[in-house]
C-alpha cells in the first residue's frame, strides 16, 4: 500500500482498479484488485512469526500487534521498531529462549512439588473439588447429554459389532471343524460296536458272524466312508451323518426266512417263486445313528443267508423217505403226508421294482414267526458249538462246553450217554421236527376245539400248559357235564404232544399212544365221552342212594361201534323196585331201559306158573324210555329227574 | 449203565481160541442177539519206582491203567483189593511224568478184543484175551441194562448166563459183595476185568492144553 500512497496521481477515485499498463494506443490494462483473502494473505507475509514463540501472552500481544496491523498499517510501524529490539537482543545467545523456558517449567514444577507435598500432609491445605455449579452452563445441557450418549452408543455399537463379526468368522470355522470332529466321535462309535480294520487309506468293518463262529464264507465287509462333503451355507439335513457306510449290494435290503406250512401239496410252476412281500424296515431307535440301522438290517441279510445255505446244504445231503426239494429261494419239505414245510428266504432290495411286485402280490400270512425265531436260535446255537472247541480259551485237561461232556470222562460215562450228549442232528431236521411238533399240537387243538363246539353234552375243557418244550406239549383234557362238575371227574386226560405222536395218560395210569392223525384223536376223543355218560350215571348212582347193579366199559354184546366200544351200566333203585339199564355207544347214542316191577305192569298176562302173590315184587320186563321226550338240559340230568321218579318218596 | 458179570469161558476141548469164540458168537446169533460193533478194554501194569519203596524191602503194589471202549473217554487206573480212579483220558499222559514214581512193566500189556451183541436188555461181549502176540483166553461180558443194584438181578443174570455158557456158569463176581442196595458202577467191572486178567496171567506159566 505504500507503493500505492507513492504514486497518488489518480483522478478517478472510484477507479477501482489499478491500471498496469498503459498501450502505445492508450488503452490502459488492469490490474485485477485483490480479493479478500489475498489482501489478507499479502498482510500475512508481512508479519514476522518468530515473535509468536514463547508465553501466551506474548502471543496474545502478537495477536493484538496483528490486530493492530489488520487496523492500519501506519501506526504499527514504530511499534515494529520497538519489538525489533526486544527480538533482536536474544538472538545473541540462541538458546535463551530454551533456556527460560526450561528455567520457568522448573520453577512451576518445583512449586508444583512444593504444594503437592503440602497438600499429601493435609496439615495446611487440602484439596476439594471445585465446585461444578460455579461454571456457567454454556451450551444447552441436554444436548450435551445427547450428544455424550450419542457417542457411547457409538463407541458400544462398535465393540460389539466388532465381537459379532469375530464369532461368525468363529463358527463358519467351527463348522468346519466339527464335521471333522464329528466324523472321529463317530467312528468311535462305529468302533464301539462293530469291528473296523485299516486297509490302505481305506476303513474296513466285518459284518460277519465269524467271530462268533459262523463258518459262512461270506466275507461280509463294509466300507466306512467319510461324508463330509455338504454344502455348509445350504441347511443341513436333519438325519445328516458325517459318516457313512457302504454295504456290498448282495446284502442290501431287508431279509427274513419265511417258514410256513401248506396242506396242499403246491403247483409245480409255484416252485421257487415265493411272494417277497415286504415287511417294513425296522425303525431305527431314538438315539441310534443311521449307520447303526443299516448295519444291522445287512448283518441280519447274512444272518438270514447263512440260515438258507446251511438249510439247503443240509436238504441236499439228508437222506429222508420223501426227500426234500430245494428250489430257487425255497426248500420244501414233507413233515406228514399231504403236507409240507417250506422254509424260504425272501430279500427284497429297496430298489422300486421289487417293491412294486410287493405291493401287488400279497400273500395270505401263514408265516410261522416262532419258527423263523428258532431258526435264528439254532443257528447262533450252532455258531456256539463250532466256536467253543476251537477258539474259545478252555482247560487244558478237558474239552470245552457243556458240563456233562466235562464230566463224561471222570465219571465213566458209556457210549449211550455220550451219544446223548452230542447231538448230530442238523438245523434241517431240528426245525422240521419243531415244525411237525407245532402242526400237530395246533391240529389237536383245532379237534379238541371243533369237538368241544360240535358237542354240547358232555363237556369237554382244554387247559394248555403255558411252558412247553420245542419238541413237546401238554394239554388237559376234561370231559364233564354241565352242572354236575363236582361229581362226574372220571375221565380227565393228559395229552403229550410230541414229534411224532400224541401219548394220552389217562388217570388211571393207561397211556394211550396216537399217531399223528386227527382222525384218531377224535376217535378216541368221541369213545371216552361216550365212557363218561355211563361213568356219570355211575357216580349219580352213589349220590342217589342207587345200588350199580352191573357196570361195563366195553360191552360185547349188541350193535358193533365203529368207534370204540359201547359201555353200559345197571343201576336198581334204593328199594329195589326199579333198575335202570343204559347203554352208551360212540355211534348209537344212549339207550335206557327201566324195568318195572311187576305188579305195575298191567298189560303183563297172569302167569300161571307164579302164582303166589309174593312172585308179584320180582321185577318186570324192560321198557325203553323215550329219552328225547324226557326234559332236562342234558343227559345227567335227566338222568337225576328219572331216578328221582322212580325213587319212592321218602317222606 | 446196568450190571455187569465177566467171567472166562474155558476153551473147549480140542478146540482153539478162535474156535470156540466162533462157537459161543453162534450160539449168541442163534438166540437173536444183535452184533453191534468191537469192543476193547486193555490193561497196563506200572509198579513203583525202586527209589521210591522204602528200605525195608517192602515189596512194591502193583496199579493198573485199563481203557475200556464202553467208556471212550474215560481211564482207569486201579491198585489190587485197593482204590479204582476213573478218570479222564489225558491221566495217560500224566503216566508218563509220572516215570519216577511209576515204572511201566515191560510187556505188560494185556487186552481183551472182541465182538459186542445185543440181546434186548443184556449186552453180551465175547472177546479174546491177547498178552502180545499169543491168544490167552475167552472173556465173556454180560450186562444187563435196567438195573444198577447187583443183588436184584444177580439170578436174572445168571439165567441169562445160563442159557449159553451152559456149564461154564462162572458163580457171582466178589464185587457185588454181599452188601444190598449198592449202585453198581464202572468201576466195579473194571475191577472183574483186571481180576480175568490177572488171572489169566498166573495161567501163563501152565500153559493150558489145547490153546494151539
Amino acid at each position: 500500500m505504500s507503493g500505492v500512497r507513492a504514486v497518488r496521481i489518480s483522478i478517478e477515485s472510484a477507479c477501482e482498479k489499478q491500471v498496469q499498463e498503459v498501450g502505445l494506443d492508450g488503452t490502459e490494462t488492469y490490474l485485477q484488485p485483490l480479493s479478500m483473502s489475498q489482501n489478507l494473505a499479502r498482510l500475512a507475509q508481512r508479519i514476522d512469526f518468530s515473535q509468536g514463540s514463547g508465553s501466551e501472552e506474548e502471543e496474545a500481544a502478537g495477536a493484538e500487534g496483528d490486530a493492530q496491523d489488520w487496523a492500519g498499517a501506519g501506526s504499527s510501524a514504530d511499534q515494529d521498531d520497538e519489538e525489533g529490539l526486544v527480538k533482536f537482543q536474544p538472538s545473541l545467545w540462541p538458546w535463551d529462549s530454551v533456556r527460560n523456558n526450561l528455567r520457568s517449567a522448573l520453577t512451576e514444577m518445583c512449586v508444583l512439588y512444593d504444594v503437592l507435598s503440602i497438600v499429601r500432609d493435609k496439615k495446611f491445605m487440602t484439596l476439594d473439588p471445585v465446585s461444578q455449579d460455579a461454571l456457567p452452563p454454556k451450551q444447552n445441557p441436554q444436548t450435551l447429554q445427547l450428544i455424550s450418549k450419542k457417542k457411547s452408543l457409538a463407541g458400544a455399537a462398535q465393540i460389539l459389532l466388532k465381537g459379532a463379526e469375530r464369532l461368525t468368522k468363529s463358527v463358519t470355522e467351527n463348522q468346519e471343524n466339527k464335521l471333522q470332529r464329528d466324523f472321529n466321535s463317530e467312528l468311535l462309535r462305529l468302533r464301539q460296536h462293530w469291528k473296523l480294520r485299516k486297509v490302505g487309506d481305506k476303513i474296513l468293518g466285518d459284518l460277519s458272524y465269524r467271530s462268533a463262529g459262523s463258518l459262512f464264507p461270506h466275507h461280509g465287509t463294509f466300507e466306512v466312508i467319510k461324508n463330509t462333503d455338504i454344502d455348509l451355507d445350504k441347511k443341513i439335513p436333519e438325519d445328516y451323518c458325517p459318516l457313512d457306510v457302504q454295504i456290498p449290494s448282495d446284502l442290501e435290503g431287508s431279509a427274513y426266512i419265511k417258514v410256513s406250512i401248506q396242506k396242499q401239496a403246491p403247483d409245480i410252476g409255484d416252485l421257487g417263486t415265493v411272494n417277497l412281500f415286504k415287511r417294513p424296515l425296522p425303525k431305527s431307535k431314538p438315539g441310534s445313528p443311521h449307520w447303526q440301522t443299516k448295519l444291522e438290517a445287512a448283518q441280519n441279510v447274512l444272518l438270514c443267508k447263512e440260515i438258507f445255505a446251511q438249510l439247503s446244504r443240509e436238504a441236499v445231503q439228508i437222506k429222508s423217505q420223501i426227500p426234500h426239494i430245494v428250489v430257487k429261494n425255497q426248500i420244501i419239505s414233507q413233515p406228514f403226508p399231504s403236507l409240507q414245510l417250506s422254509i424260504s428266504l425272501c430279500h427284497s432290495s429297496n430298489d422300486k421294482k421289487s417293491q412294486k411286485s410287493a405291493t401287488e402280490k400279497q400273500s395270505p400270512e401263514d408265516h410261522l414267526y416262532v419258527l423263523e425265531h428258532n431258526l435264528h436260535l439254532l443257528i447262533r446255537e450252532f455258531h456256539k458249538q463250532t466256536l467253543s472247541s476251537i477258539t474259545m480259551p478252555h482247560p487244558a485237561s478237558a474239552p470245552f462246553g457243556h458240563k456233562r461232556i466235562r464230566l463224561s470222562g471222570p465219571q465213566a460215562f458209556d457210549k449211550n450217554e455220550i451219544n446223548s450228549l452230542q447231538s448230530s442232528e442238523g438245523l434241517l431236521e431240528k426245525i422240521i421236527k419243531q415244525a411237525k411238533h407245532i402242526f400237530l399240537r395246533s391240529r389237536t387243538a383245532a379237534t379238541i376245539d371243533s369237538l368241544a363246539s360240535r358237542i354240547e353234552d358232555p363237556q369237554i375243557q382244554a387247559h394248555w400248559s403255558n411252558i412247553n418244550d420245542v419238541y413237546e406239549s401238554s394239554v388237559k383234557v376234561l370231559i364233564t357235564s354241565q352242572g354236575y362238575e363236582q361229581i362226574c371227574k372220571s375221565i380227565q386226560l393228559q395229552l403229550n404232544i410230541g414229534v411224532e405222536q400224541i401219548r394220552v395218560v389217562h388217570r388211571d395210569g393207561r397211556v394211550i399212544t396216537l399217531s399223528h392223525q386227527e382222525q384218531e384223536l377224535q376217535d378216541f376223543l368221541l369213545s371216552q365221552m361216550s365212557q363218561h355218560q355211563v361213568h356219570a350215571v355211575q357216580q349219580l348212582a352213589k349220590v342217589m342212594g342207587w345200588q350199580v347193579l352191573s357196570f361195563s366199559n366195553h360191552v360185547g354184546l349188541g350193535p358193533i361201534e365203529s368207534i370204540g366200544n359201547a359201555s353200559a351200566i345197571t343201576v336198581a333203585s334204593p328199594s329195589g323196585d326199579y333198575a335202570i339199564s343204559v347203554r352208551n355207544g360212540p355211534e348209537s347214542g344212549s339207550k335206557i331201559m327201566v324195568q318195572f316191577p311187576r305188579n305195575q305192569c298191567k298189560d303183563l298176562a297172569k302167569s300161571d306158573v307164579l302164582q303166589d302173590n309174593k312172585w308179584n315184587h320180582l321185577r318186570g320186563p324192560f321198557k325203553e324210555v323215550q329219552w328225547n321226550k324226557m326234559e332236562g338240559r342234558n343227559f345227567v340230568y335227566k338222568m337225576e329227574l328219572l331216578m328221582s321218579a322212580l325213587s319212592p318218596c321218602l317222606l | 449203565m446196568g450190571v455187569t458179570c465177566v467171567s472166562q469161558m474155558p476153551v473147549a476141548e480140542g478146540k482153539s481160541v478162535q474156535q470156540t469164540v466162533e462157537l459161543l458168537t453162534r450160539k449168541l446169533e442163534m438166540l437173536g442177539a444183535e452184533k453191534q460193533g468191537t469192543f476193547c478194554v486193555d490193561c497196563e501194569t506200572y509198579h513203583t519206582a525202586a527209589s521210591t519203596l522204602g528200605s525195608q524191602g517192602q515189596t512194591g503194589k502193583l496199579m493198573y491203567v485199563m481203557h475200556n471202549s464202553e467208556y471212550p473217554l474215560s481211564c482207569f487206573a486201579l491198585f489190587e483189593n485197593g482204590p479204582c480212579l476213573i478218570a479222564d483220558t489225558n491221566f495217560d499222559v500224566l503216566m508218563v511224568k509220572l516215570k519216577g514214581f511209576f515204572q511201566s512193566a515191560k510187556a505188560s500189556k494185556i487186552e481183551t478184543r472182541g465182538t459186542r451183541y445185543q440181546y434186548c436188555d443184556f449186552l453180551v461181549k465175547v472177546g479174546t484175551v491177547t498178552m502180545g502176540p499169543s491168544a490167552r483166553g475167552i472173556s465173556v461180558e454180560v450186562e444187563y441194562g435196567p438195573c444198577v443194584v447187583a443183588s436184584d438181578c444177580w439170578s436174572l443174570l445168571l439165567e441169562f448166563l445160563q442159557s449159553f455158557l451152559g456149564s461154564h456158569t462162572p458163580g457171582a463176581p466178589a464185587v457185588f459183595g454181599n452188601r444190598h442196595d449198592v449202585v453198581y458202577g464202572p468201576a466195579d467191572t473194571m475191577v472183574q476185568y483186571m481180576e480175568l486178567f490177572n488171572k489169566i496171567r498166573k495161567q501163563q506159566q501152565v500153559p493150558v492144553a489145547g490153546i494151539r
